[in-house]
Formats: C-alpha cells, sequence, structure tokens
C-alpha cells in the first residue's frame, strides 16, 4: 500500500495541532486532577468546568511583554525553547496512531512518517531536545539557571541509558526498531506489556524522570531553583518550554501504548481496528493520568537518591531484563 | 528531480559541515565551539543519510550528537569561563595567513587525490540493496567480519570506564584526606 507523497503535508499540518490542543487540554486535565486529588475544585471559572483556561493562559502569554537579562546571550537564549518545541513535535511524527484508510482512493497511512528505524528516531530527537534545556538555562546567565540546565543534563543523560535498555527487550521480541512492525507483532501475538512487565516499570520510571516529572522534577525544584533552566524566562518563551515539556510527555506515553498496549488496536475485537486513533489516544490519556497522579501523590526525590536509584536501580534491571529477553527469544527459536 | 534534490541536500550539508567544522576551531567561546561540533556532527548525519546509512545517521544523533556532546555542554557550562577571546588574535598576521594557505593547499590536493581514484565512481551511480545499512545488516557485519574490531573496542571502553572510576576515586580520597588534615 503506497501513500502519494503530498499527504503527508496536511498529516503532519493535522498531527501537529490535534498535538497542540492535546497539550493545552493536558495543562487544563492536570490541574482539575490535582484539585480533585488535593479536595479543591480546580479550574472552574472560564468556561464550563474551565475548560477555556488554556486558551485564557495562551491569550495571557502571548500578550506579556517578552523581556531578557541584560546580560543574556541574546541569540541562544531565543533560539533554545523553539529548539525543544520543535523536537518535541517531531518526535511525534513516527508514532502509528492508527492502521491506515482509503479515502477517494488515496491511501492514508496511520503515521506522519514510516521510516524503518522509527524508534531510534524517537531518542535521537530526544536527546537533541535536551540541548534546548541545556542553552536556554546557560545563555540566561543567572546562577538558578545554570544550576537547573546542570541538573537536566545530568539527569537526562543518566535515565536515558535506562530507557533505552527497558525497550531492548521489546525489541528483541518484536523483531524490528519499526514501531508499525512492533504494533503488528503484538496484535499477532501478545501485547508486550505482559512479557515485558518489568520492561514497562523502567521505562515509566525511566519516562518520568526523563519528562522532569515530579517526583523527579529536580531540575525546576522550585523550592531550591526557583524554576530551574527557566528561571529568567517569560511569556510565550517560557510558553515554549513549557509546551515542550507537556509534548514530551505526551510523545512518551504514546511510545508506551505502542511499545507495551498494542498501539492502535482495541483488544480482541479486531472490526474495531478501523476506529485505531480513538482507542490510541485513549489509552495515552490513561498513562498521562498515571504521570499526573504520581505528581500529586509522591514527594520529590533527593538528589542523591535520584542519582543512585537510576544507576543502581534502573540500570542493572534493565540490562538484566534485557539479556533474560534475549535468551528467551533464542531458545524460544 | 530526485537526483537535483540529492544534490541540493549535498550541498547544504556538505556547507554546514564545513561550515561548522570552521566554526569549532574559529568561535573564541567555547561553548559556541561545542554548538558548532553538534551543528558538524548534525550534518555529517544528513550525509549518511545520503548514502543509505539511515542507521548509522540515527546512531550518530543519537550518541555523538546527543550523549557525548552533552557531556561535552556540561563541563563547558560547569567549568569553562565566558571570555570571549578569538584563537586567531595570537601570533603575528603572516601565521595566520600561511596557514590559511596551507589548509587551502591540503585541500585542493585531497580534492584531486579523491577525484584521480573515485572519478569512476562518482559518474556512475551506484546500486545498493534494500538491506544495505539496515540494523540487522550491519550487526551482521559486527558479528562475522569486523567481529575482532568490535569486542577489541568493547574492551577498550571498559578500560576507559575502569579508568575513569580509579581516576575519581583518587581524587575523591585526597578531597577526603584533606577534610581530615
Amino acid at each position: 500500500m503506497h501513500e502519494a507523497w503530498w499527504i503527508t503535508i496536511p498529516k503532519a499540518f493535522v498531527v501537529i495541532n490535534v498535538v497542540m490542543v492535546f497539550f493545552a487540554f493536558t495543562t487544563w486535565l492536570e490541574r482539575k486532577l490535582l484539585g480533585r486529588m488535593q479536595l479543591r475544585f480546580g479550574p472552574n471559572r472560564a468556561g464550563p468546568k474551565g475548560l477555556l483556561v488554556p486558551i485564557a493562559d495562551l491569550l495571557k502569554l502571548i500578550r506579556k511583554e517578552a523581556f531578557a537579562p541584560m546580560a543574556a546571550n541574546e541569540p541562544l537564549y531565543i533560539l533554545a525553547p523553539v529548539v525543544s518545541m520543535f523536537t518535541a513535535l517531531a518526535a511525534f511524527s513516527v508514532l502509528p496512531f492508527g492502521a491506515g484508510w482509503t479515502v477517494w482512493g488515496h491511501h492514508i497511512r496511520g503515521q506522519v512518517v514510516n521510516v524503518p528505524i522509527s524508534l531510534i528516531l524517537i531518542f535521537a530527537l530526544g536527546s537533541l531536545g535536551i540541548y534546548g534545556f541545556i542553552v536556554g538555562g546557560w545563555a540566561s546567565e543567572s546562577k538558578y539557571s545554570i544550576l537547573g540546565s546542570m541538573r537536566t543534563c545530568a539527569q537526562l543523560v543518566s535515565y536515558e541509558v535506562s530507557l533505552a535498555l527497558s525497550v531492548l527487550g521489546v525489541v528483541l521480541m518484536g523483531q524490528s526498531l519499526n514501531l508499525q512492525s512492533i504494533v503488528d507483532k503484538q496484535q499477532a501475538t501478545l501485547w508486550f506489556f505482559i512479557p515485558q512487565f518489568i520492561g514497562l516499570v523502567v521505562f515509566m520510571l525511566g519516562g518520568v524522570a526523563e519528562t522532569s516529572r515530579p517526583p523527579f522534577d529536580l531540575p525546576e525544584a522550585d523550592t531550591e531553583l526557583v524554576a530551574g533552566y527557566h528561571t529568567e524566562y517569560s511569556g510565550m518563551r517560557w510558553g515554549l518550554f513549557q509546551a515542550a515539556e507537556y509534548i514530551n510527555m505526551i510523545t512518551l506515553s504514546g511510545l508506551c501504548v505502542t511499545l507495551f498496549f498494542g498501539g492502535y488496536h482495541f483488544p480482541w475485537v479486531h472490526s474495531l481496528d478501523q476506529l485505531g486513533p480513538i482507542w490510541f489516544v485513549l489509552k495515552l490519556f490513561t498513562l498521562v493520568m498515571i504521570f499526573i497522579w504520581l505528581r500529586a501523590t509522591q514527594p520529590r526525590l533527593r538528589y542523591d537518591q535520584l542519582m543512585r536509584f537510576g544507576w543502581k536501580v534502573l540500570l542493572p534491571v534493565a540490562t538484566v531484563n534485557a539479556l533474560v529477553t534475549a535468551f528467551l527469544v533464542v531458545l524460544v527459536k | 528531480m530526485a537526483n537535483f534534490l540529492v544534490w541540493v541536500v549535498w550541498f547544504g550539508a556538505a556547507f554546514a559541515c564545513l561550515a561548522s567544522a570552521l566554526g569549532v576551531v574559529s568561535f573564541g567561546n567555547p561553548f559556541y565551539s561545542a554548538l558548532a561540533l553538534i551543528g558538524n556532527l548534525a550534518s555529517l548525519a544528513v550525509l549518511f543519510l545520503l548514502l543509505s546509512g539511515e542507521f548509522v545517521a540515527a546512531g550518530q544523533v543519537l550518541v555523538y550528537g546527543g550523549a557525548v556532546m552533552v557531556m561535552f555542554l556540561f563541563v563547558i557550562a560547569y567549568l569553562g569561563d565566558r571570555t570571549d577571546e578569538s584563537p586567531w588574535s595570537g601570533g603575528p598576521s603572516w601565521q595566520v595567513v600561511g596557514a590559511i594557505l596551507a589548509g587551502a593547499a591540503i585541500l585542493a590536493e585531497v580534492c584531486v587525490v579523491v577525484g584521480l581514484k573515485a572519478g569512476g565512481f562518482l559518474s556512475s551511480s551506484h546500486h545498493v540493496g534494500r538491506s544495505f545499512g539496515s540494523p540487522a545488516s550491519i550487526g551482521r557485519l559486527f558479528l562475522t567480519d569486523h567481529l575482532l574490531a568490535f569486542e577489541v573496542t568493547s574492551i577498550v571502553l571498559l578500560v576507559a570506564a575502569v579508568g575513569g572510576v580509579v581516576l575519581g576515586s583518587h581524587a575523591r580520597q585526597e578531597v577526603e584526606s584533606d577534610a581530615r588534615a
């Protein structure tokens, strides 16, 4: 099934905008859920159930004065949030969200681009996204910012290793680095969260650390660092950083769904697979809610605890998991 | 049309590669040099893509562009001073002129030698199989033809890791004995 090249362009446009809308309403969902978990109402003024709060936020951020510190390194200071946002949005492009449809004789794949190494591409884009945070903190020329970006740097590099190793088991079982084939393989056999349960746990913990979400939010620990690397940012530049973080969380949830929970497939009933995007989004937001739940219930780790946990617990577990999976895959063959 | 696009991308990537490499050695601020090196690695990855080496390109970005350069930036941002002094400022100007002339001469020689050696290949397009550059074929090469190099590399990396630990623990012991004294 071949897809005409020009279809990619409107599809990318639609997907980018849908992801942006997801981002906006994830912020609403987070506030609402946090409120409920803390016995508050959460936002309830702008629009029904406070649903217009993200729009109000956007208008406020855009109208704010965009200032930069006197000592800041202007070009890098402006470029950093853009880089973060770009890599965050680009990573979503390889996630398969549907089985593909035929509309007016044109085949449309349920994925913006299908490359043979899509899994590595996501990790590569993620590792480039770190630069936005580091460069932003450095260019602000402020103590809190630089400390925040140092922490980001150390934390993301440490946990990226475990994250990459935790998906190795899935790659070995799916026999591919292509996300579409991994999804197909799960549909043909078994969703990988059952045989790769340890991999899933490591992936989720590594993912929380990788997106700097609580309880691993040391890069922007507000009691110690004001706001970490984006202390000196305001207005829409700050908004871009924030958007990049939320979109990273959404992409990571999407990746988790794709790798462990059968992607866009509906369990057992194959005829429902045509509605793939609905199941994909439902699963994705279930995971996003787990991220929010963690934030509401877990206290922040101490820095040495974070590092010890990453290197001495997660990494060995992920390594042993990959080794055992490799052994078993060969044995079963 | 496709061929024309390849040429456009190649020129863009090759130019970015040379420009960022020049940037690495001529920026006064080491932070900028490191950023230029990232740009250099990224444009090299584009050249790999043009050679159907998708896996190598992604690996290049992930390992060198992502992990290794993050460490560079970490150290530079932590320890590097922010004074901007041009690396070309020292020394008399005839040295600069001489260096540029010598560099240009070497570049011309490389171009001529490559042109003489590979002229035949460059005029005709090579056909590569679908599996060329795929993770599976690269893995097979690692475990068959290049097994020795592959294993030796892993030992070298292990030695480097152990060396790092030993150096780090020495430094820590000195700090602790200083603190005790």
